[in-house]
């Protein structure tokens, strides 16, 4: 049993160092040094304490859709519209802002509860469509996620415009009630980590100790099954797009209230899809998936760096990201682990 | 006579868009889904540019952005038959990494100018009415967007091609029990497909926008997904979808005026009615309800997915 485990390890390792080396070449493919590159975006990420926590920032909401998407990746369903829920929970959070609450201590408390329901409910409104309707989950998410987003510009343009003039730079900032408490001068979002550490939780023991948890695992895993145990997919498929739409929602929050602090066309940051990219590639495991979006968190918080420091324009960072995930998934894949097995454990 | 020009540009503004939703719709009909639009768009438009500014010959710039968009319909297609990896996966993946090496890749092409395709006056034809104007005093983009219209009609409901496209499409293993090679049709779909989705980002950076920007497609290979759908897997309504959303197009900018927001909610349209028909697809086309749909609706609305659309194919 040991020397099966260390097998997987050592192949594992070889799986890595490949795709790592492999999107190295496109780095230096496209003219920059491999070393270079890393060096920087790990000082721009780790090195001063604020830039810890820029990167804690940005590692909550990618945090939270991954999980998000670990949800709907077990229950066989493609949730390409996360993005969309991400927009319609910060919609979701500035609805209360922008109200006679916006000015309130509970404020952050009202747009948690209202940005979760929003991405709730568009997360809902997808599944309901594939259940009811038949609309495979790509299609209709991604209609879903741009009607969202012709609804935040129209929002953005329309009745929450800037005052004096309407610009796509986003609404005005929120009233200081709305933004999320933070603590020491570093600004910490406390409050934000502590939410996120809940749901991290409550995700382990959900998915690997419910039985609701299960059913959504076996309505992913062989949805014939599902017949067989008398139990009916479409309600599994509908808790999970409303779990994973609410935890969306709250990333979206996080983006308005603890992030911008205010509305912006771009409120999602494609974190939703980067979210998409972290998932296939940890295989919907939910450690390896936080350890994974701390990378990729890390990764964008550090890539401002490159600009700066090493002239690279800033896409350099989601074009490493990609590679990498694609790469993972070419040496990850059966044919070639069986033949990776076969090339480096011929005696065993 | 307004009402003609609107109606000329109509037709051109399409025109890649057209190419685009054929390319797709071909091969969807094999059952292979191009998720990479998005990107491919993006960097066959770059292409198509850089190139033909360095070459000083557009045309060698069509033909390169063609070849890298068959290029990544072939690593869609590889990925899915050789190494048994998820297309959706590989396409999704291939969209934000061909996206951003667009952005990386084009700096120094952003806003400058280049060669451009010259207008091909064809004698008499061009003095038809509406389409004599629209179609044959263009550049021959235009033209050639609007003959591959009844030509992939053609070779997808009139040829044996197609019928063995379909047959793949529809049920891969009884086409292998028949002797065909669903691999190799597959290949072959997803590689003249995705030439054509090439040429359709092409479209873009040497016709109806001009030149290049960071970000130049953003969002068109979205909403080509959405209109391939509209068109239920018909190149010939899919390509009324794509003027149709010509028409959005032309209706937000004369809005603009009037309307502060318009223009960037106008183009979202397509998506409320690719959800709208999958829902009359599903609901209206199951075998037993096929006669309640009224047959305007049908025409519209109606439209068979091909039944193994999106799945691996699984080898005996």
């Amino acid at each position: 049993m040991n020397s099966f485990e260390f097998k997987n390890f050592y192949i594992l390792t070889i799986q890595v160092i490949l795709a790592f080396l492999l999107s190295s070449l496109i780095i230096i493919l496209l003219g920059a040094s491999p070393l270079d590159v890393f060096k920087n975006i790990f000082n721009g990420a780790f090195g001063r304490p604020e830039k810890i926590v820029k990167t804690l920032l940005i590692f909550l909401p990618i945090s939270l859709a991954s999980l998000a998407l670990i949800i709907t990746f077990s229950t066989g369903l493609w949730n390409i519209g996360i993005e969309g829920q991400i927009v319609l929970g910060a919609i979701g959070a500035t609805v209360i802002a922008k109200s006679f609450l916006g000015d309130t201590a509970l404020s952050p408390l009202y747009q948690l509860i209202f940005g979760v329901s929003f991405g709730s409910l568009w997360g809902l409104l997808c599944g309901f469509l594939k259940v009811k309707f038949n609309v495979h989950e790509i299609f209709g998410g991604l209609g879903l996620y741009f009607v969202g987003s012709g609804a935040i510009i129209y929002l953005i343009l329309g009745p929450w415009s800037k005052e004096g003039i309407a610009s796509t730079s986003g609404t005005d900032i929120f009233n200081k009630a709305s933004w999320f408490p933070t603590f020491s001068d570093l600004n910490i979002p406390a409050l934000p980590i502590l939410i996120v550490s809940v749901i991290l939780i409550l995700s382990i023991v959900f998915l690997g100790f419910t039985k609701t948890g299960l059913k959504l695992k076996a309505t992913g895993t062989n949805p014939d099954s599902t017949e067989k145990f008398q139990f009916n997919s479409g309600v599994y498929i509908f808790i999970a797009f409303a779990i994973a739409g609410g935890i969306a929602g709250l990333a979206g929050v996080f983006q308005a209230s603890v992030f911008h602090h205010k509305l912006v066309p771009s409120i999602s940051g494609g974190y939703g899809f980067l979210s998409i990219l972290i998932v296939l590639a940890s295989g919907k495991r939910i450690i390896p998936t936080m350890l994974l979006a701390l990378f990729f968190s890390a990764m964008i918080a550090g890539g401002s760096q490159l600009q700066l420091r090493l002239n690279l324009h800033s896409s350099l960072i989601s074009i490493i990201l990609s590679s990498v995930v694609f790469f993972w998934l070419v040496v990850n894949s059966e044919v070639l682990k069986t033949k990776l097995n076969k090339l480096f454990l011929k005696d065993s | 006579m307004p009402f003609e020009t609107s109606f000329i540009t109509v037709i051109s503004l399409s025109a890649p868009i057209v190419l685009v939703v054929l390319g797709e719709t071909i091969n969807e009909k094999s059952g292979v889904i191009n998720l990479s639009i998005e990107g491919t768009l993006l960097i066959t438009a770059l292409t198509a540019f850089a190139i033909s500014v360095t070459t000083g010959s557009p045309f060698i710039g069509f033909i390169c952005a063609g070849l890298i968009g068959s290029i990544v319909g072939l690593i869609i297609i590889l990925c899915d038959t050789k190494l048994r990896m998820d297309q959706i996966a590989v396409g999704f993946i291939l969209t934000i990494f061909l996206g951003k090496l667009s952005s990386f890749l084009g700096q120094d092409y952003v806003r400058i100018p280049g060669p451009y395709f010259q207008k091909v006056s064809i004698p008499f034809l061009k003095d038809i009415p509406y389409i004599g104007p629209s179609l044959f005093d263009q550049n021959a983009i235009v033209l050639f967007s609007f003959i591959m219209i009844p030509i992939c009609w053609y070779m997808i409901e009139k040829t044996r091609w197609g019928l063995i496209v379909k047959a793949v499409g529809e049920n891969p293993i009884s086409a292998e029990n028949r002797g065909i090679d669903p691999e190799k049709v597959r290949i072959i779909s997803t590689v003249i497909g995705g030439f054509l989705i090439g040429l359709g980002g092409a479209a873009f950076s040497l016709h109806s926008k001009f030149g290049w920007s960071e970000n130049h497609t953003g969002n068109y290979g979205w909403i080509c997904l959405a209109i391939v759908i509209f068109g239920g897997w018909n190149p010939i309504r899919a390509s009324l979808g794509a003027y149709f959303f010509g028409i959005f197009q032309i209706l937000a900018l004369k809005l603009q005026s009037y309307a502060l927001g318009l223009t960037q909610v106008l183009p979202l349209i397509p998506f409320p009615l690719m959800i709208l028909t999958l829902v009359f697809i599903q609901r209206f086309n199951k075998s037993d309800n096929v006669t309640k749909l009224p047959k305007i609706l049908n025409l519209f609305f109606g439209g068979q997915e091909p039944g193994n659309i999106g799945r691996p194919l699984t080898k005996k």
